[in-house]
Order: structure tokens, then sequence, then C-alpha cells
């Protein structure tokens, strides 16, 4: 019990006084910062300072897309309307050419028909443009025949906005909670990946570590007092607890960050994201309970290896339940309580990920999550008997592999 | 007190008996040396001793008692495969060893400066092990070792990978523990050292005890069946019947007589050719023993690759 209270704390001080340490607790959030960043930017940023043309014989429906494209852009970008002449045609296409013009929307209206739109730019993949010419289209077409229909411009407008819908999630003891589909769904997410992220992190840190010290040969002298289970638990417990650290580190800086009056908006506005303290309890029980899973398998494996390199070649088979459960990801958003979804939530390898996905939609029963617990729990149990001792002769055994009744000695001994 | 004792001990590997049947005991204030050929059985044996592995068969006491986890808090370890934290700094691993064995943490820290310092390597402490040569890094092992004063220190192969001078250090270090009254069992290679240093030995040969007892007792139970003679003159005798090989190295023969050779003889036929100024009768050497007693196919005096 000392002696792996002792190797928890060496290997926890090695860890978090590491580089990779530091590294990973800026690293990680910050490259998340980022991809987020980016997204929000470029999605303020598409369709701003563009310079669009639209030609069309029909002025009125040419000035009613017009007005329709600057409404959301605020005048950042610039829509001209030309008339529908062969010589504009190729003036306007000239300058597409020379780039000083995005895009021109050609839009012939033929008497008696429907108008036929064609949009002429450099890029061939501009998907995003294209659909917002599509309701710029729909919306000024929609105008143009209200208006000739008689009917009074705010009215017209108000028809074209639309109606928003309000969300609001039904408790199960009767509470409504406003509730917004793209914020929870980015919450799940976010927190299922922090989970794999996190937990392959240290699986392999974990497994790094077992195989560092069987090639510099520091197990014998480990060995020489401490026992091997003592070993592999105080490895296990010492990075299971640098893992607690940097959660604790993100933890504490996130909710400083969201209590900031910059991030008001966020608590209040459209994201509004709720965490529950349900979300709190599980999240840190789901994390120890995916590590422990995955590290002592990783650990295992790694006694059975005699390099870095042929260990790197399990790790891509070892994450395939990371995988999965990513790729079951629209299937658990759609619906949470399908039988695939609660299947896989209940699966111990994939568990954790995917409880974290469902719980983003709703709360599962209660005897659902009990359950996956009580299995991930009954697995981990097993995976620990297997590797302890796939461990204790792995470690000892350079190029020779231990047979059966060595490893049934091994169990009987200590 | 029987410090270490061994009774019929045998360990079976898939493919091969490493240790067979064998037996040894060693007592306080004993150096014993356990020696053979590569792949002979010795660090499946001291393997056993520690508790790193079990036999399969046979007995093994530590300190008078059977074999218990808690007794291998008073051995001190020196494994062939030797292994530190590359990242961890030398005295921090000192203190972390220290522990494992049961010291304070105070009180190992001090063992270690003291240890560090007798060892003439007290500015190492402060640095990260990777940091250190080989040879220094090899008397940090040693250190770790012995930071908890074992009665019992078991150490393969100490000297590979020291310089003359550090070699000597240890050889001193290991003495005065023997003076102390701690049992120490090494293996090597080194048959200089096993005859400078050991009280009694076990050369081991395909895990079996081929030969073992005290030191001069062992060198006396051989005959004495080496002369060494230097002359001037004929080298003729040494074409002798009573010869069964001889080196000559201009004026400085030695010569290893035949089964039953007569010496006298010899020195009468040698007498009759040359001047002789010395004729010793000489008995074997270990490095001798040892080869004779494993067929000459040993690797002596150099080593192992991976040393």
């Amino acid at each position: 019990m000392d002696n792996m209270r002792l190797i928890a704390r060496r290997e926890y001080l090695e860890q978090v006084k590491g580089k990779a340490f530091l590294a990973t607790t800026i690293g990680l959030p910050a490259v998340f910062a980022m991809v987020f960043g980016i997204g929000v930017l470029a999605n303020l940023g598409i369709g701003a300072n563009e310079h669009l043309v639209i030609a069309s014989g029909d002025v009125g429906l040419a000035s009613a897309i017009q007005e329709q494209l600057l409404i959301d852009k605020k005048g950042k970008s610039t829509v001209d309307v030309v008339a529908a002449t062969d010589a504009e045609r190729s003036t306007v296409l000239e300058q597409v050419k020379g780039r000083s013009v995005d895009g021109m929307l050609w839009v012939d209206t033929p008497a008696g028909g429907l108008p036929k739109a064609t949009y002429y730019s450099p890029s061939s993949g501009d998907f995003m443009t294209a659909a917002r010419l599509k309701e710029a289209l729909n919306d000024g077409l929609i105008k143009e025949h209200l208006t000739v229909a008689g009917m009074k411009q705010a009215d017209i407008d108000a028809v074209v906005k639309g109606i928003a819908i309000d969300t609001f999630q039904v408790k199960k003891d009767g509470r409504l909670v406003p509730s917004n589909a793209m914020a929870s769904f980015w919450k799940g997410y976010v927190m299922a990946i922090l989970l794999s992220m996190t937990t392959i992190i240290y699986g392999m840190n974990v497994a790094r570590s077992v195989i560092q010290e069987k090639t510099s040969r520091i197990f014998e002298v480990i060995l020489a007092i401490a026992k091997p289970e003592d070993m592999l638990a105080g490895k296990l417990i010492g990075t299971a607890a640098v893992g607690m650290t940097q959660i604790a580190i993100w933890l504490a800086t996130g909710a400083a960050i969201f209590s900031l009056p910059i991030a008001a908006a966020a608590r209040t506005g459209s994201l509004q994201i709720q965490f529950s303290w349900t979300e709190g309890i599980l999240f840190p029980t789901y994390f120890i309970l995916g590590y422990l899973l995955y590290s002592s398998l990783f650990a295992g494996l790694a006694a059975t290896c005699e390099t870095e390199q042929e260990l790197q070649m399990y790790m891509p088979l070892a994450a395939v339940p990371t995988w999965l459960s990513f790729a079951m990801i629209l299937l658990i958003m759609n619906d949470s309580n399908s039988v695939w979804s609660v299947a896989a939530s209940l699966f111990p390898p994939t568990a954790p990920i995917v409880m974290f996905l469902r719980m983003a939609s709703q709360t599962p029963p209660l005897w659902q999550i009990a359950l996956s617990i009580g299995l991930m729990i009954v697995t981990i149990w097993g995976v620990l008997w297997f590797t302890s001792r796939l461990y204790r002769v792995g470690i000892l055994m350079y190029g020779k592999r231990a047979t059966l009744p060595e490893i049934l000695r091994w169990v009987r001994y200590s | 007190m029987q410090v270490v004792e061994l009774e019929a001990v045998t360990k079976a590997y898939e493919s091969k008996v490493a240790v067979n049947e064998l037996s040894l005991k060693v007592e306080a204030g004993q150096m014993f040396g356990l020696l053979g050929p590569n792949g002979a059985g010795k660090t499946s044996t001291i393997r056993m001793m520690m508790g790193i592995t079990i036999p399969d068969s046979g007995r093994i006491r530590l300190f008078d008692k059977p074999f218990e986890r808690k007794a291998l808090e008073r051995v001190g370890y020196l494994p062939e495969e030797r292994g530190l934290y590359k990242k961890m700094k030398v005295v921090e691993q000192l203190v972390f060893f220290g522990r494992l064995h049961g010291l304070e943490a105070g009180e190992a820290r001090k063992k270690a400066k003291a240890w560090a310092e007798r060892m003439e390597i007290a500015d190492a402490l402060d640095k990260k092990t990777e940091e250190l040569s080989k040879g220094m890094q090899q008397k940090i092992q040693f250190i770790a070792s012995l930071l908890h004063d074992p009665g019992l220190i078991v150490m393969d192969e100490p000297f590979s990978g020291l310089d003359p001078v550090n070699a000597v250090l240890v050889e001193k270090t290991l003495l005065e523990l023997k003076a102390e009254g701690r049992a120490i069992i090494f293996s090597t290679h080194r048959m200089d050292q096993v005859e400078k240093l050991c009280d009694s030995i076990c050369l081991v040969d395909n895990g079996r005890a081929v030969l073992a007892g005290r030191v001069r007792e062992i060198k006396a139970s051989y005959e004495r069946n080496r002369v060494i003679v230097e002359f001037e003159g004929s080298a003729e005798f040494l074409k002798s019947e009573e010869i069964a090989e001889a080196k000559n190295f201009s004026g400085h023969a030695e010569i290893r007589l035949k089964e039953h050779g007569n010496a006298q003889k010899l020195l009468h036929e040698a007498a009759a050719a040359a001047t002789i100024y010395r004729f010793e009768l000489v008995e074997p050497s270990l490095e001798e023993i040892f080869i004779q007693t494993v067929g000459g196919k040993a690797n002596t005096g150099g080593g192992k690759a991976n040393g």
C-alpha cells in the first residue's frame, strides 16, 4: 500500500512537472478555442465585402433581390443592378474574370413563365453564396409578386421575415427549461471530445511509462522491493491524478471565464448552455471509469511490447471504440433513446462518450446510467485482473513468452 | 547467521531449465561470488532470491527465515539490467528508492548526501540522470542499492561499465561493507576480482552448481600442476614428456604439467639444458579452474557484450 502510494506520487510529480503537461493543459483548450473562433469568424465574414452584380430585365425583381442580399450584411457588401443586355453581360463577365466582381446573378424573366437564374463566379464550390442567392432570389420573387398583388409593404416584410420558434425542454418534474438544440449539441459534443481525448491521452501516458520503464530496465530495481500490482496500481492512480488535475484546471479556468461580464451574452443569449449537477458529477465519474478501462488495457498491451514502436501499432486498434462512438453521433443526437443509442451507452468501451452525447439532448433514465457504470466497473475489474497478470510476467520477459502454468504460479504467489 | 540459503532450488522456463537443484549458503560478513558462463543461470538464481520470480521447487530462506517480502527491505539489489528514471533528479531518485525500502524522506535525503560524498559524486545530486555519464549512473545505482543499510547486498556484475579508478572505489566500498558484517553476493566474469575479494564461490553451469566452497579450499584442492620457470639457455626442456602445454616468453615459461606429470623430473631436464633462476610449482588460478570446469566454452575476462 505504502509502495503504491510512493509510486503513484512519483508518477504524478514527474508528469505534472513535465513539459507535456504544460503543453496539453494550455494547448488543448487553445486548439479548441481556435477551431471555434475560426468557425465563428468565418461565419461572420461570409458575404462580407463581396461585390455582386445582378442582371435582370425585371428591374423590380432585381432591386428586391438586391435589398434582400443587403439586409443581413448591413452594407458591408456591394450589390449592383444592371440591365440584362449582351453588352453588360460581356462587360461584367470580363470583371468577374478580372476578379473585380465576385459574381454575377443573371435572371431571365420570360413572359408568362417563372424567372430562370444563372450564377457566374470565379469559384466552383461557393455553396454558401449559392444558398444566400437562392434565398434572396426566392424572397425577392415573393416580395415582388405580393407587391404586384397589392399587399402593404409592412405586411410583405413581415411575411418574408418569417417567425422564430422558441424551444422549451419539458423536464421530468414538469419544469419548462428554455432549450437550444444547437447549443446542447455543442455542449454534448465538446464534453464527449474532452472525455475521449483525456481518456486516450492518459491511457497512452500509462502505456508509454510502462514501456519506458521496461526499456530502461528500471522494473528490475523496483520489483526487488515492490510488487508488480503495486507498481501497476501506483502508475494508474498517479496518472489518473494528473488527468484530474488537468481537468480541474480547465474547469476552473472555464468557470472563471464564464463568470466574466464579457461572457454574459453566452449565459443569457442564444447560446444558452446549462450545466446540471448530474453532469458535474458524471463527467469526472465517466472520466475515471473510461480512463481506467483504457489505461489498464494499454498497460497490459505495453507490458507485452519490447519497444514504443511496437506499442504504437496497437494504438489505432485500442482507439476503435472512440471512433465508433463518434460515428454514432448523428444517430444519438437524433434519437437519444433508440435501441442503438441505449446499447452503445451501456457497452463499456463506448459508454462514457455515448452517455455524454445522449445527455446532451436529455438525461437518460437513472437505471441506464447506473447499469452502464456497473457494467464498466465489472469490465474494468476483468481487464485489470487480466492486465496485472500480463504485466507482472510481461515486464520481465525480454523476448520470452510466459506459459500458462507460469502465469498460474504468479497468481498463487504473493 | 545464514543470511541467504537456497536449498535444491529449481526454475524452468518454457525451453530450458535455468536453475537446477541449486543449493548455496551465504553467511553474514561473507563476500560470495556467483560465477558461471553466460546463460548459466546466475541472474535467474538472483531473481529468485529477490522474489522477482519464484522457484518451481526448492526452498529459499532470507535472514534465517523462510522467504517473505518484508525481508526485502533489508536487501540491497543492483541488477545487471540497470535503469534509472532519466528525467528525475539524482537526489529525488535516491530518496524515492530509499523510501521504497522504508526510509523516511528526510533520512533518505541525508543518507543520499553522505553516500554521494563517499562515492565522490556529490556534484551530481542536483542533476538529472540523463545528464550523467554511464559510469556516474552506475555509481548512483550502486548508492541506491545501499542507501537503506541492507544486511544483504546482491550485485549482478557490479563492476561492468566502471573505469579502473571507480572499480577500485567500488571494491574498497564492498570490502568496508563486508567488514561491517554484511553479506555480499556478486556475480561477475572477472576472475581476478573474485580471487581478490571473495571468501566463497559457487560456479554455476547449465543451472547446476559445478563447484562450490571457500576459494582457498577450492584452489588447494587442485593439483599443483603449473610450473613457472625463469631460465637462460636452451628451451629444449619445454618439449619434455612431462609437459602438457608450455608458453615461452623468452626466458619466462609458463608450463602446465600432464596429469601425474613429474615436476622433479622436469627440473632435472631443465637444469641439464639451461641455467635456472626460478622454478616454482604454483596452484591454478581461478580463471584456469573456471575454464577447466566449464569446459573452456566460457567467456571469461571480458565481461558480457551488454556489460
